[in-house]
């Protein structure tokens, strides 16, 4: 399988990103799935998607992505975490 | 207590390594995964100093010639909320925030005085910038944690107050957001809004976000308008080509490279976060608690974005022109949607009317920013920053221009 690439968005491409992108990294290293994953702010998304398979967002997207996209505030929550990483593993394993 | 001491003499570099391992150890950390987290902030915050050396040394010689050359005495470099949030968390009071603020927080939930479990500590940040700017103005610690605390609980009932409104503007539900910096603009904001009502002709005009952001987006990418401010200052100091593309590079490398060493920071936080979420969130869970965020979940919303957009040239302007400002805006304009994240639901996601209120806001804080910066300085310097000789003083927007800060410290002066 190839490596596939995760931007993370969030409102600073720093705080809540991290911690988003801390999780996703680790859920993929348990199952085995090579992620790239890059950090960005939401106003700069526009710049990132274009390369990515996947985007977590922990903010409101304005524009629409031909990429998938996954709400990941749960992720910072912590209410209802797991489901939204089951949802991540899923969309990467396609 | 001479063992504390000795820990907080050692410098930031190597205190804040020590005092997250402590932390992470606990709340039940590994060692081995306390001891790396540690190392991680500690190399984090040596990055921070590396770029605000990058940043000083270039734009420091060109904001002085450009005073010289124009007149406007802009000569206090506005270094950005990384190096803010940085100078907090390596400063005395930063090394007990976390205790701090979740000891407020839990004795808030324990007595009914507030519903939110505020999980975000990395912004904790902010209270430790109230308490540092308090420490250097005062030159006592326990006046500086006292202010934090006050800081911490006067930030979580302002979160109480807004949920409603955050939840159902930003489609957030039990969230709220008791973000120190963009919650200090919620009591300003709601009579500013109330004022607009009341003015024949203004109170009518409406202006939606969708155009706004297309139109200003490069405002929106930071490291384009670090080059773009970097060439436009070589211009006015009168540099030379060669010497005018560099300060624009620099500049733009600036935007770039600071976000990512406070990311670093980030990153040696998350264990000691998230054990310390995991331990309050199993306290306090359930429908009657909310839970307390990053103001960053709210800033991808249209209405935010574009106010930020449009308020970023305006501050500018606004810094040329109001007397007394001595700030040159910089590293903070990338950070103005956290200024207005909830101003937004206030004026109904109304652009005009929230870039009328920020811009209030900032001309006020503009002055705020000049007025600490002498101590936002000594707080950078007890913090181990390295500034060069004769340096230009610094400030930030986030938070040296913050209003709630500002109070907090003047009250704090009259104790001290």
């Amino acid at each position: 399988m190839n490596t596939k690439k995760v931007v993370v968005a969030c409102g600073t491409g720093i705080a809540t990103s991290t911690v988003v992108a801390d999780k996703i990294s680790e859920a993929c290293k348990k199952e085995g799935i090579k992620v790239d994953i890059t950090q960005c702010k939401v106003t700069e998304l526009r710049s990132y998607a274009d390369e990515a398979d996947l985007i977590v967002s922990t903010t409101i997207l304005r524009d629409k992505y031909d990429v998938p996209v996954i709400n990941g505030l749960s992720l910072i929550t912590g209410v209802g975490e797991d489901e939204v990483l089951k949802k991540i593993i899923g969309e990467l394993r396609k | 207590m001479s063992l504390i001491k000795f820990i907080l003499d050692l410098g930031a570099v190597v205190m804040l390594p020590i005092i997250i391992f402590v932390l992470g150890l606990l709340f039940g950390q590994k060692p081995g995964r306390a001891f790396r987290a540690g190392i991680t902030i500690g190399i984090g915050f040596i990055g921070i100093n590396l770029v605000i050396g990058l940043l000083v040394n270039n734009l420091g010689p060109a904001a002085k010639a450009m005073v010289e050359n124009m007149g406007v005495s802009l000569n206090v470099i506005d270094v950005g909320w990384p190096a803010a949030a940085a100078i907090a968390f390596a400063s005395k009071v930063g090394a007990f925030v976390i205790p701090i603020g979740l000891a407020v927080n839990i004795l808030m939930l324990v007595t009914r005085t507030t519903k939110t479990v505020n999980v975000d500590l990395w912004n904790y940040w902010h209270f430790a910038f109230t308490g540092a700017l308090v420490t250097a103005a005062t030159g006592s610690l326990p006046l500086g944690m006292v202010a934090a605390a006050i800081n911490a609980a006067i930030v979580l009932k302002l979160g109480d107050w807004t949920a409603p409104m955050v939840q159902e503007f930003y489609g957030l539900p039990g969230i709220s957001l008791p973000h120190g910096f963009s919650a200090a603009y919620v009591p300003i904001a709601i009579p500013l809004n109330k004022l607009i009502d009341k003015i024949p002709g203004i109170n009518k005009i409406e202006a939606s976000p969708e155009q706004i952001s297309k139109r200003f987006g490069v405002f929106g990418e930071p490291v384009m308008l670090g080059l773009i401010l970097g060439v436009i200052l070589g211009l006015l100091a009168k540099y030379d080509a060669k010497a005018t593309l560099n300060l624009g590079m620099s500049m733009a490398g600036v935007m770039f490279l600071m976000p990512r060493m406070v990311k670093i920071l980030m990153e040696g936080l998350i264990p000691v976060s998230e054990a310390a979420k995991a331990f309050i969130q199993k306290r306090f869970a359930g429908k009657e608690f909310y839970i307390g965020l990053d103001s960053a979940v709210a800033i991808g919303h249209p209405a935010a974005i574009a106010t930020a957009l449009i308020l970023v040239p305006i501050t500018i302007f606004l810094a040329l022109i109001i007397p007394g400002n001595r700030v040159l805006p910089f590293g903070d304009l990338a950070t103005i949607p956290f200024m207005v994240a909830m101003v937004a639901p206030i004026t109904k996601g109304n652009v005009f009317r929230s870039v009328l209120i920020g811009a209030v806001v900032i001309a006020v804080g503009l002055l705020i920013a000049t007025n600490v910066s002498p101590l936002h300085t000594q707080a950078a310097i007890d913090a181990a920053f390295k500034f060069p000789e004769g340096a230009t003083n610094i400030s930030s927007i986030c938070d040296g221009a913050n209003p709630l800060t500002w109070i907090l410290l003047k009250l704090m002066q009259i104790f001290g």
